[in-house]
This record gives C-alpha cells, structure tokens and sequence, in this order.
C-alpha cells in the first residue's frame, strides 16, 4: 500500500551531495518565469531573422534547421567585433567576488543566477571552440557545446538580468556581466527568440515614434489633456509645442510618462517647470520615446533608435537635446552613443548651455544632452526657482538610485540635490543598497512585463527590503527616482514589499513645490489629492459659514 | 516546563534554518550560511528573524500571534514568491517538528505532563502553519492583482484620451 510522503519528503530537502553538477540542472519553464515570445508578425515587420511562432513552455521551440551553425558563425562574428566580448570570455579568474552581488541571485538563490556562472553559460560554449583546453578535455574544464537545451537555458537566464550592471562594480576586472548578456540575447534573435515586452514597443517606437504606436495626432491630445490638469491645479495652462522648427532644445522623455500613472506627474512636473522659465523649447512625436527599447535587443536596433533623436534634433534645428527622467536613454547616450551615431550632427551647439542660467554642460558636449536633473539642479543652485518645500510636508521621502543613471552615468549627487530642496524630509536607504551599489528594480531592460511579476518580486527584493527598513525604522512613505520603468515597477514592488509606500518620479515633486508666477492658490498636488498644511480660503470660510 | 525548549534553543533554531537553507541549491547555501548583514543577504536575515519567534511562539513563550505574523511576513513573502509549490514552500515550517522529535521529545520520557506539554507545543507549531497559510494566500492575490493594476496603469491616459473623443464603446458621444 502506497503512504503519503511526510512534509520533509515533500519539501524535498535537497541531498547533501546532488547528483546533478550546477552546469546540468535546467531550467522549469513554469509560468511567471518566463515573458511571453514576440509575435511573428512584429519580428518580421522589423525584418528581424528567422522569424518564427513558438511557446516558452513548449518542447520544440521550432528553431531554424541549420539553428547551431547560425549561432555558431553569429558567435564568431561577434566575438571579431567586439573585443571586451573575447576579454570577457578570457580573463573571468572566477574570483566570486560577482557570485552574490546579483539581485536575481539574492532573489532566487538559483547558482545560475550568479553573475560568475551567468557567464559561464556562453563561456562554456566558448571555451569548446576557442581554447586548447577545451577543445582537448571538453567538459572535464568546463566545456560544452551546443544542443537545444542550451539554447532554452540562455534564454531562461539572459531574461533573468536585468543588465543592471551591479556585479560589474565588483569584479576586479570590470567584467561587465550586463554585456554579455546583451550579447545572448542579441545571439538568441538570430534564431528568432525574442520577446513580445521588449519587441512590441521596438515595433512601436520604429513606426509611430512612442512604445505605445499612437499616433501623432492623439498622442499629441494625450499631452494636451495633461496640460488641462495642470490648469486645474495651478489655473496655469502650460504650453505644449510639438514638432516646432527653430526652438533651441529639443526635449525627449520616455513616452511611458505620456500614458502611464503615476509617470504622467512627471510629465506634467516637466510641463509646469518649462512653462514657468519659459523655455525655447519643443517636443516631437517622432522622437517620443527616449528609452530605448533598441538597447534591450540587439546593437543595430539599438543604434537605430538612438539615431532617430539626433536626427529629429538636426531636422527641427536645436540646437541641443535636454533629456528626462529615463534609464535606458541615459545609458546609451553615456555609454554607447558615440560608437552607434556619433559625433552628433555639426549644427548642434559645441556645448550645451542652459539658456537661463548660462552654465556650460561640459560633460555633455559629445552626446549634446543633458539630463534634466542636471539641468534643474543647476536652476536651485543659481536660485531662479520660487520653491515651497512645505507643499511637500506630507511625505518622508528616500531616494532609489536607478541603475542606469547611477552606475551608467554617475548620476549620484544631482538628484539628492533637487530632492532635497523640494522636501523637507529625506532619509537615504542603507548605504551598501543606493548609489553605485543600487540594487535594480529587478524589472529593467525590458523584464516590467506583468506575466512574470512573480519573478519581478523576487528579483526586486533586496531593493523592497532596504525599503521596508527605512519605511519601518524612519516612517519613510514615499520613493522617488529618475527612470519611468523605475515608475512602472517600483509601485507593484513597494506595495508588495513595502505597502504604504507611494513612488513618484522627482520632477513631480519639483512641481508640486513650485510656486509659478500668476498661480491660484494650490490645494491640491500634481495627484489632485489635498495638500497638507492648506488654510482654507476666508471668503470659502465665509460662504460656508453662511 | 519551559527549561525544556530553552535549553537547546540556539541550537534548534539554527537546525531549523539550516533545514530552510537546504532547500536551495547546495551551491548557494554556503552563502546563506556565512554572509551576516541584512541588505547583501536578505534571504537569510528573512529567515533567521522568522525562525527565532516561531520557535518562541512553539515553545509557549508570551508571543500574540501579531508578533509571530510581523516576524514572519517577510519570510512569507519571500517564499510566496520563490520557486516551488505552495506546499513545498509553506511546508518549511514543517521541517522544525522531526527537529523538535529528535532534540526535545526524549526529554519527555517517563513524564506525562511533560509529553502533553510536548504535543501542545506542536499543535501551536501547526496554528503557527495555519497563520502563515492565510499569509501566503493574501500574497498571492495582493501579485495577481498588480497584474491587473501594472495592465491598467500602462494604458490609463489612453483609456482616458478614448473615453473623451468618443472612442469608447462606454462614452460614445464623447462627453467627459
Ligand atoms: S547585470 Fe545585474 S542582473 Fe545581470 S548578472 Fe549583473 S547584477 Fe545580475
Ligand atoms: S568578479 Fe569578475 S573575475 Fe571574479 S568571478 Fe566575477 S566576473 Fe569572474
């Protein structure tokens, strides 16, 4: 007769020594593991390779026939063109100073997700068929080749990084474990495995100009309606020129910003603060998406995206690019701008110069853009800004360094700058979670996808959990950062993690905290909610008193 | 009576997380084992804070079961949403009671009240089960909710935008 197994056979312990070495155990593709595949219409409208139907969760992933030899050669070719590719395959001492740095290790505590062994998935492929070694003693110094299951495995963990880039300051090399999975994935779309998250909006962005594929006309509506609510709260209609020619800057934010809550106080933080110095500037439908959704896929889809802003820039005649509150977009422009498109059209100014202050962006005389907060810090310190902090009294705000513009960029300081002169209460997280040392969202890089939100969750503990202590030891309830996938994944991860805690993007507090020239007496922020600390009005006093 | 879960509380306590620690791939759990601080290796922390006032709790100490839901809660959420079946993941709570037969039980031998003050403590380890199933399943739901809410969110000028020009089967002469 059959017996139940007790608990600890359910829980399947596992045994002191597991049969299986760590190289041999696959992945389960359970659901909420895995995002969903891009479809194959999208892939073949963007004229991506072997365009093809498949499903995560399914045996046959109905791979190209002469699959390996396409991986193989795409290998090849990249290794040839990209050095620190070939270094990175060469010089990792397996230190483990990487192992447990990653927010997905730290989440899952699945080996593969170590930043080390993550490598060591295409470096075992490497080390078959470009080291002596491997070549001669195959599996016995790590050494395998291709098959199927390999294939599915990159897949499985190259959407497990989010290409944050964390384990990269740790190395002592500088192996930038982010790169390499950049390249798997790249590797990956050369058999036609991409996916729908990251696709769908790279359809979008390439046809329409926003992630979203609205169109001009409405998306323009869209802004036009934000500006409405601007002049509900402060009786000020900011101005919301579009596609001007002749403007000096020309301003680009991710499109996320224009659709999506809480991201739209931004976008109408932006609204207010540029209409409030009267800026010469101009949006353009066109060049609405400044993340680029490129960078989540392959190089020349990468490239192709970044061009478009600079040639939108050279078209409408500005004379620089001033740039949101977004990760990505800052990534590549720090990182790889000047290798995909540069040097920037010539009719650019040599350096950006803030026309209200007068100050010259030095660090951005190459790439011709300024990060927003740069630019706002720049305003406070050269005090050309009316500013009530106390409009802001109502909450205990931290900071989440987002990956991008801290460890991509060294945007550190500016941010806390701004923050702070906008609220009155700021407490920062523990010192090995912020700055350089930021832990992700764990949903970047194209991952904020709601079917794997389970995995979101886990991957984004370590940030929820240096959350939660600030929220429990200082009273902490708000969160601010500068990236709009931060505004998309921040708020399911706090509530989940951290409820109680609201997340906002900073220029929505600048905003609220903004007295304009001509306003009506605010009572309400960005969110129309009350503000604190509002008087009611006397003649109100009166008619109610009546 | 309560000499008899003290004695070896340390000692209970880390069994009981290293039974935790060995659900995860051996890889990994030297690392859980030796990293200490709370930020670099939360999993463990999660852990270590859950295990100490569960067992307290188990061993008739004055615990209310708020205490043992605030103690656990991270640890809950952690492993609602790790890897594994509800069962797997909810029965680690489970794995402290061959610990509690093996280090405590032979103590009780020969006494009555000692064995009944034995079982009660392991019934309270089941209520201690049964607190972090409601747990569980609240976390659950509060994921499948964020789903719905991420979807909503993504779209709500969108939605708003339709609804004003008329574009929505709901508004159709697109009126605010
Ligand atoms: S880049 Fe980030 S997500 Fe990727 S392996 Fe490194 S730490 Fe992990
Ligand atoms: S820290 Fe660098 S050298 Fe050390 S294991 Fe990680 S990638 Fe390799």
């Amino acid at each position: 007769m059959a017996k139940l197994p007790t608990p600890q056979e359910l829980v399947a312990s596992r045994p002191d020594f597991p049969e299986q070495d760590w190289l041999d155990v696959k992945p389960q593709f359970t659901p909420g593991s895995y995002c969903y595949p891009a479809k194959k219409e999208t892939m073949e409208l963007l004229h991506m390779p072997n365009p093809h139907d498949w499903d995560p969760a399914a045996e046959d992933w109905n791979l190209p026939e002469d699959w390996e030899k396409i991986l193989c050669d795409a290998f090849a070719e990249r290794l040839e063109k990209h050095r620190s590719l070939k270094l990175f395959m060469d010089i990792c001492v397996r230190c483990g100073a990487c192992a447990d740095k990653c927010h997905f290790f730290l989440g899952t505590n699945d080996p593969k997700n170590m930043p080390v062994l993550r490598a060591e998935l295409l470096r075992s492929l490497y080390r078959r068929d470009y080291t002596m070694l491997g070549k001669i003693l195959g599996k016995k110094v790590g050494a395998r080749g291709w098959d199927k299951d390999v294939v599915k495995e990159l897949f499985y963990y190259a959407y497990q990084c989010t290409e944050c880039r964390r384990c990269s300051l740790f190395c002592p090399y500088g192996i930038d474990t982010a790169e390499i999975t950049a390249i798997v994935r790249e590797l990956l779309h050369e058999v036609g495995l991409g996916i729908h998250w990251i696709m769908d909006p790279v359809k979008n962005c390439s046809f329409t100009g926003n992630h979203l594929g609205i169109q001009p006309h409405s998306f323009v509506e869209i802004v036009e309606m934000l500006a409405d609510d601007c002049e509900t709260i402060t009786g000020i209609r900011p101005k919301t020129p579009f596609n001007e020619k002749g403007h000096e800057i020309l301003f680009i934010t991710p499109s996320g910003d224009v659709f999506a809550d809480p991201g739209i106080y931004t976008f109408m933080g932006y609204l207010m603060l540029f209409h409030e110095l009267d800026l010469d500037y101009t949006f353009s439908t066109y060049a609405s998406e400044g993340g680029n959704f490129g960078s989540f896929t392959t190089f020349n889809m990468a490239k192709k995206l970044n061009a478009k802003m600079y040639a939108e820039a050279e078209r409408l005649g500005a004379k620089w690019i001033l740039g949101g509150e977004c990760g990505h977009m800052w990534r590549v422009i720090n990182q790889y701008m000047a290798t995909y498109n540069g040097p920037a059209p010539s009719c650019m100014m040599d350096v950006p110069t803030s026309p209200i202050t007068g100050t010259k962006f030095t660090n951005a005389a190459a790439t011709k853009m300024v990060h927003i907060t740069e630019f706002t810090a720049d305003l406070i310190k050269h005090n050309k800004l009316n500013l009530d902090p106390s409009r802001n009294d109502h909450i205990i705000t931290t900071f989440h360094d987002s990956c991008n513009p801290a460890r991509g960029m060294g945007l550190l300081e500016e941010p806390r700058y701004v923050l702070k002169a906008v609220c009155n209460n700021f407490v920062e997280m523990p010192e090995n979670t912020i700055r350089e040392q930021t832990f992700c969202c764990g949903a970047g890089s194209g991952l904020n996808t709601e079917e794997i939100m389970e995995l979101r969750m886990r991957s984004g503990m370590p940030r929820g959990n240096a959350l939660r202590y600030v929220q429990e030891k200082y009273g902490v309830n708000h969160m601010a950062c500068v990236c709009a996938i931060d505004r998309a994944t921040l708020p399911p991860l706090a509530n989940y993690w951290a409820p109680g805690v609201t997340v906002s993007g900073l220029h929505e507090l600048v905003a609220n905290a903004l007295v304009m020239k001509g306003e009506c007496k605010r009572t309400m922020d960005l969110r129309q909610e009350d503000l604190p600390n509002v008087e009611p009005d006397e003649t109100e006093t009166q008619v109610e008193g009546q | 009576m309560n000499a008899l879960f003290q004695d070896q509380r340390d000692e209970i306590v880390n069994a009981w997380v290293e039974a935790v620690f060995n659900t995860y791939a051996l890889e990994t759990t030297g690392f859980l084992r030796t990293q200490n601080d709370p930020f670099a290796n939360p999993v463990a922390h999660m852990t270590r804070e859950a295990a100490g006032i569960v067992y307290d709790a188990v061993a008739g100490e004055d615990v209310d079961p708020a205490q043992v839901k605030k103690a656990i809660d991270r640890f809950v959420k952690l492993r609602a949403v790790q890897d594994g079946t509800p069962g797997q993941n909810l029965g680690v709570f489970l794995l402290l009671k061959p610990i509690l037969r093996k280090m405590v039980l032979p103590r009780c031998s020969g006494s009555d009240a000692l064995t009944s003050y034995y079982l009660e403590a392991e019934s309270r380890l089941d209520s201690v089960m049964l607190l972090a199933f409601d747990m569980y399943t609240a976390d659950r739901d509060i994921i499948a909710e964020s789903r719905i809410t991420e979807i909503r969110n993504q779209h709500a000028q969108l939605v708003r935008w339709a609804q004003k020009v008329g574009g929505s089967p709901l508004n159709p002469a697109g009126k605010e």
